[in-house]
């Protein structure tokens, strides 16, 4: 147990300075970022285009380094919080948009499903605080 | 002065040729990249700017370097100079000009010039010039990328020892309608290009070493801390590498961070070449992959190609033969493993391990793949996109000359499988410590990703197939198998956005280290998880 503590600090500390270079860009105040489709509460029937919307800032494709733009990830199901000092995780639960894609076709399963939009930075980070969207919920018919 | 007026005269009866006046000199023919798109964002502006940048930098400058602007067309220009040197001195100026006119406007308005010098014999006449070297001059105007200056070898040869800057050799190039091959370089004018290059690489440099000091730091105060008080005074001194480091890591030699990197030693230069690509000798997970590689290549010894072909550096990666067979692909845990089918695969084979960043590096080194990857020489290298995998098979192939390339989708399956039809190629129910993947192992984050050869071969006596690195191959993504070909050819049609990644990486849970299990991504973007293996047609 105690072993598994000082495992964690130790690599807690080894991961700061990494960490902190990597990660931790600011996103404008006023940057936005939204569902343009569907709405919170939606049902839908089949597979659909989900629309991504921001504001205030630029898409691009992941790598390119630019100030004040990112890419689009889009959380299906998502509970767990994210985690600043990693990368986005990419499954199929975290779907990945590094191409500069604003929209994309999604076909789930029947039920109900949350989504949430987030964008990370040229290297998959989120940035500082998360630019993250509304969690909406919709049902698959 | 008579004569002359005569040619021009002649020029209108069609009088004999031979009259007309040739000279040597040094054509410099400039246009501006992306005219059009500029004039439709705003056609009166980029009108007047260009006009403005021939009156005030074009013009002025051709009369300091003693040239003669023979005429304006609408995207660019042509002069003649008398000397080479003044010639290449022009497009040196009007480049570098450019870049400080340049530097507050965004992307998108930039006026970049593409220009190109060559010398050789014109006809001159009062408003134009003609002749082969003039189509030379706007030729290589034409592959010069935006805001360089390339230059034939008549010129190289005239500035090389004259102009202090650099040129890079782009070697024969046919150009349009013109049956010789040019030689073609580069200008490399710009010092402070080469300088911030420098400085950027300076602080890379700091902070690695900064990093791993903080590294070392911090794992040295854990060991500190780790000691129990007693003996704190006693060991303080003692170097901090624990073995201990990772507990309860089952089956595999603890992944110890400060391992130094197996580099093959010089002396192994005169060992008798062992056969390549030694199939199935098996390697206990202990041996560090990257030692075995290090036997020489019997090829570059015996095809003693002359220097020209950098053919030696390559080393092969180990493979594992595959014989063929059939086996029913997909599975019903996941839409898009379904439909299963029957594919039949051929002979083939395939990497034991991923490829590691030491071999990723000598692609790099060999100027053939886009990035130099850090991290040990003998982990898996990571970050690479879809091209950047399908440049090093390239490479390899190339410096081989044997068939690399990526394994198809079907093959992947096929290998991972291992010859069983189970969920894991081990059994029906997961089993941690087998397979590389999130909360299966007792690795720290930290540590990943772990060496190749950590963990337990497969029945094909493959490692990491499932867990590890999340590994590309040839395939388009296709959201099932509706329509899949049973011949275990890889499924392309054209340019596919996404790749399909199959293995799932340290970072996913256990569901996506089944063999069946797939994912996809886009073509050309990079992720820390994303990796490879090799395949090779026999």
């Amino acid at each position: 147990m105690r072993i598994a503590q000082l495992i964690v600090l130790s690599a807690a500390l080894a991961s700061v300075p990494s960490a902190a270079h990597a990660q931790g860009k600011p996103a404008p105040k006023d940057a936005l970022l939204y569902f343009v489709w569907p709405q919170d509460g939606a049902t839908i029937k089949g597979g659909f285009w989900c629309r991504f919307g921001l504001r205030n800032m630029g898409v691009t494709h992941a790598g390119d380094d630019f100030q004040n733009s990112g890419h689009h990830h889009l959380l299906v199901d998502v509970n767990e919080p994210l985690d600043p000092n990693e990368a986005i995780p990419q499954d199929k639960n975290h779907l990945h948009f590094g191409a500069g894609q604003t929209e994309a076709r999604i076909e789930l399963p029947l039920g109900k499903h949350t989504l949430q939009l987030v964008l990370g930075d040229a290297k998959h980070y989120p940035f500082n605080p998360p630019l993250v969207s509304e969690k909406i919920t919709i049902r698959i018919k | 002065m008579a004569e002359i007026r005569d040619i021009k005269f002649g020029r209108s009866n069609e009088r004999p040729r031979e009259a007309t006046p040739r000279r040597l000199a040094a054509i410099v023919a400039a246009d501006i990249s992306g005219y059009s798109r500029l004039m439709e964002l705003d056609e009166e502006g980029t009108h007047a700017r260009v006009k403005r940048i021939e009156r005030d930098l074009i013009e002025p400058s051709i009369a300091e370097h003693h040239g003669r602007l023979v005429k304006t067309t609408g995207d660019g220009f042509i002069a003649i100079f008398d000397s080479p040197v003044e010639a290449v001195r022009f497009g040196i100026v009007i480049q570098q000009n450019m870049i400080g006119r340049n530097a507050l406007l965004p992307k998108h308005h930039r006026i970049e010039f593409r220009i190109g010098v060559n010398l050789g014999d014109v006809i001159i006449e009062a408003d134009d010039i003609y002749g082969d070297g003039v189509n030379i001059a706007s030729r290589l105007e034409g592959i010069a990328n935006p805001g360089q200056v390339y230059i034939s070898s008549g010129i190289y040869e005239q500035v090389k020892n004259k102009l202090v800057c650099g040129y890079e050799s782009l070697g024969d190039r046919k150009v349009k309608n013109i049956t010789e091959p040019v030689r073609v370089y580069r200008v490399l004018a710009d010092p402070t290009a080469f300088h911030e290059h420098r400085k950027r690489r300076e602080n890379i440099l700091i902070f690695l070493l900064s990093l791993t000091l903080l590294v070392i730091a911090s794992g040295a105060l854990w060991y500190v801390l780790q000691q129990p008080n007693g003996k704190l005074g006693k060991q303080a001194s003692a170097p901090a590498l624990p073995p201990v480091e990772i507990p309860n890591v089952p089956s595999s030699p603890a992944p110890a961070v400060k391992q130094p990197a197996p580099l093959p030693p010089p002396s192994s230069a005169p060992v008798p070449p062992t056969p390549q690509a030694a199939p199935q000798t098996q390697a206990a997970p202990s041996v560090t992959p990257a030692v075995k590689h290090a036997t020489p290549q019997p090829q570059s010894a015996s095809s003693a190609t002359p220097a020209t072909q950098p053919v030696s550096a390559a080393r092969e990666p180990e493979m594992n033969p595959i014989r063929g067979g059939s086996f029913i692909m997909g599975s019903n845990d996941d839409v898009t493993e379904k439909p299963t089918h029957q594919v039949t695969i051929k002979p083939f084979a395939i990497g034991k391990y991923p490829t590691t960043v030491h071999e990723w590096n000598e692609c790099a080194a060999a100027k053939a793949c886009g990035f130099v990857a850090t991290g040990k020489d003998d982990a898996p290298v990571t970050n690479v996109s879809w091209s950047d995998a399908k440049q090093f098979v390239a490479w390899l192939a190339g410096a081989t000359r044997k068939a690399y390339r990526l394994p198809s989708e079907a093959e992947w399956e096929y290998a991972a499988r291992g010859g069983t039809q189970s969920k894991y190629w081990w059994g029906d129910q997961f089993e941690p410590g087998i397979a590389n993947c999130k909360n299966c192992t007792d690795i720290a984050t930290t540590e990943q990703p772990v060496k190749v050869g950590s963990f337990k071969p497969n029945p094909f006596g493959l490692y990491e197939m499932g867990g590890g690195v999340d590994q590309w191959v040839e395939d388009c993504w296709h959201k099932n198998y509706q329509g899949a070909p049973a011949d275990g050819s890889p499924w392309v049609e054209g340019e596919c956005p996404a790749h399909v990644i199959r293995s799932g990486s340290w970072k996913n849970d256990a569901r996506y280290v089944r063999p069946s299990n797939r994912d996809n991504y886009d073509t050309n973007v990079r992720y820390p998880t994303h990796g490879f293996r090799v395949a090779l047609s026999p």
